[in-house]
């Protein structure tokens, strides 16, 4: 999957806006949205709030997680345990991404979460890898994966699998009878 | 989003091969040691060292994988074939040692696949070969891994030296992970980019014009 | 503000309602979400989803003709084409990976609407189905003019069934489990090893075989992610 697929998805998660205008309710095939007043705080999806904060028509409350101080606590929890541990966001990496890319103005510190938030990512990653390499090495059979997002299963999926596929074929040679006759007649 | 305008056909790892895969019409032509059990009559222009007329029984000579497959029999022994060295005891040693030392390009460089295709072939040394196979992939899997996932924007060509190709393949989907996101990181990920295929129209049309 | 737009949403629900599933809009939309990130990741072409996609180029339709009668500029306006786009990404992604799993299978994808069952539903559309059928004499016309026709006569036909590789379901996938299951068999992986079983709670995120989870998928129990 590409990682814009994987944000397009991540677009879809709710925010809270305080508009500056006013508009009745929209019903999107996806569901009712609003009404709009001005000043009075309302949830959108982030791929409607992003494409409100660029005309100049809200400002978005960043979510409550994306506060340096928790996202210190954050950090200091995913080094210490050796487990993935339960992130605030299924999208944290993608929102964090977006919103600070988009609506940096509304958001305090936005540049110190930028840097804890890819702290906690990294060593995340790193785990990863350490899980898969056991997986691979102990010719593991299931795992199980809760805590993980989308995004950091994206960025080793192919990698994993493919390798997985070439174990399991190099494996089913140790059982000879078990592959297909002996010499394939196209 | 696929970048490719087609679907190449995959390798089939393993004792598989696919019939439409290049990387394995490239494996299939690799070279084995091979002895004839029985005489080749008027074959012997193939054997290039003699001018007889046949090629007798006994000769020592080197034939592609697919030739070999194909001329092999249990019951009839037509012909029989030698394993290459990188396959036998003494190099299924060092493989156990440390797989990580070994230049796999060098050694192959369809060393998974020329491997397990010596599996056709009956020898008692079959379940070591697999064996050995196997537990090379699991001990260099790490170095793939991580050589794949840490090198972003560099010349790579050092560290792809030494894989064998099914290795190589997997540090290439590697690669494509790592740089995915971090083009996504960098917001480069969402420009859209005319597809491979309008631009080698696009090429074709200018040598057209300058013949 | 236009009327036609304001008055969407109950429209939608009467016209739902005379047929025999009870979904609302959001709910098909996830529906087709569902089937996009399935189709993705499973190694084998899915059951195709025909009644959803129509419900959604419906829903689509629908929409788009009340926006031609919005006039230019209209912010509600401007909101419903930006779903109308993400919607038909998602849908077109869809049907494009299935169509991508159709050219990579397709004598295998002929073959298992040739054996099935009468009764069985067909994993292809009848629109996939042309396409396959296509893909699979194109494929032999061009083996034949560019290479077969060239070959001694004993050697001019090419098994596709034997030359195309089969999907691999012994793959590994990431899941999602929806709905609670309970003693799955995992098969080991080497001799020493020994099956057990796992029980899936729902929420909980799992890598394991295709093959031992395929009907899950199929079921809507379990998600690939």
């Amino acid at each position: 999957m590409d990682p814009s697929e994987v944000e397009f998805l991540a677009e879809k998660e709710v925010v809270k806006i305080i508009p500056n205008f006013s508009l009745d309710k929209v019903y999107l095939i996806g569901g009712d949205l609003g009404p709009f007043n001005p000043g009075l705080p309302v949830d959108v999806p982030v791929w409607l709030a992003l494409n409100l904060k660029q005309r100049q028509k809200c400002r978005i409350v960043p979510p409550d997680w994306m506060d340096v101080e928790k996202l210190e606590e954050m950090r200091e929890l995913e080094r210490k345990e050796n487990t993935f541990t339960p992130v605030p966001s299924p999208y944290y990496m993608e929102l964090t991404k977006l919103l600070l890319n988009h609506a940096s103005d509304n958001i305090p510190k936005a540049d110190e979460i930028r840097t804890l938030v890819k702290d906690i990512w990294d060593t995340r990653i790193a785990k990863l890898r350490l899980s898969a390499d056991s997986f691979i090495t102990q010719q593991e059979a299931h795992a199980k994966l809760d805590n993980l997002t989308l995004m950091e299963i994206n960025t080793i999926r192919t990698f994993l699998l493919d390798s997985l596929n070439c174990m399991y074929k190099l494996r089913s040679n140790l059982q000879p009878g078990s592959s297909k006759g002996q010499f394939t007649d196209y | 989003m696929d970048k490719q305008s087609y679907l190449p056909v995959q390798p089939g790892v393993g004792m598989e091969d696919n019939f439409l895969s290049l990387d394995d019409i490239l494996l299939s032509h690799q070279r084995l040691p091979i002895r004839t059990e029985c005489v080749f009559p008027r074959l012997g222009f193939l054997e290039k060292s003699t001018d007889t007329q046949d090629i007798p029984l006994g000769t020592k000579m080197e034939l592609p994988l697919w030739l070999s497959k194909g001329l092999y029999e249990r019951k009839r022994k037509v012909l029989s074939v030698e394993l290459p060295k990188m396959y036998r005891e003494g190099w299924r040693t060092v493989f156990t040692a440390d797989p990580n030392v070994v230049d796999l390009h060098k050694m192959g460089p369809y060393y998974y696949g020329l491997g397990s295709q010596m599996l056709h072939f009956d020898s008692p040394e079959n379940p070591d070969i697999a064996q050995t196979l196997l537990q090379t992939f699991i001990g260099r899997f790490r170095r793939t891994m991580d050589s794949s996932q840490n090198a972003y924007n560099e010349d790579t060509s050092a560290l792809v030296e030494r894989l064998d190709c099914l290795e190589k393949a997997l540090f290439r989907s590697g690669q494509s992970g790592l740089n995915g996101f971090q083009s996504w990181e960098k917001g480069q990920a969402s420009q859209l980019t005319a597809s491979n295929l309008v631009l080698n129209y696009r090429k074709r049309k200018i040598t057209d014009l300058q013949p | 503000m236009s009327d036609a737009l304001s008055d969407h949403g109950s429209d939608i629900q009467q016209d739902d309602s005379q047929e025999e599933d009870v979904m609302t809009p959001a709910e098909l939309i996830a529906k087709l979400e569902e089937a996009w990130l399935n189709e993705k990741f499973s190694p084998e072409l899915l059951e195709n989803k025909s009644e959803v996609v129509e419900c959604v180029m419906e829903q689509l339709t629908h929409m788009e003709s009340n926006l031609q009668r919005v006039k230019k500029g209209d912010v509600k306006a401007s909101v419903h084409r930006m779903e109308i786009d993400r919607i038909r990404y998602v849908l077109c992604s869809y049907l494009r990976a299935r169509l991508q799993k159709i050219e990579r299978f397709f004598p295998h994808v002929l073959e298992k609407e040739k054996s099935r069952a009468e009764g069985e539903p067909s994993l292809l559309s009848p629109e996939e189905y042309a396409f396959a059928k296509e893909y699979y004499a194109n494929t032999e016309t061009y083996l034949k003019t560019v290479a077969l026709k060239r070959m001694p006569a004993n050697l001019q036909t090419v098994d596709l069934l034997k030359a195309v590789p089969e999907p691999c379901v012994d793959s590994f996938v990431f899941l999602r489990v929806k709905e609670r299951q309970e003693n799955i068999l995992v098969e080991p992986e080497t001799d020493d090893q020994r099956e057990y079983v796992v029980d899936l709670e729902e929420g909980s995120q799992h890598l394991m075989r295709y093959r031992t989870i395929a009907p899950l998928v199929s079921s809507g129990a379990v998600q690939l992610i």
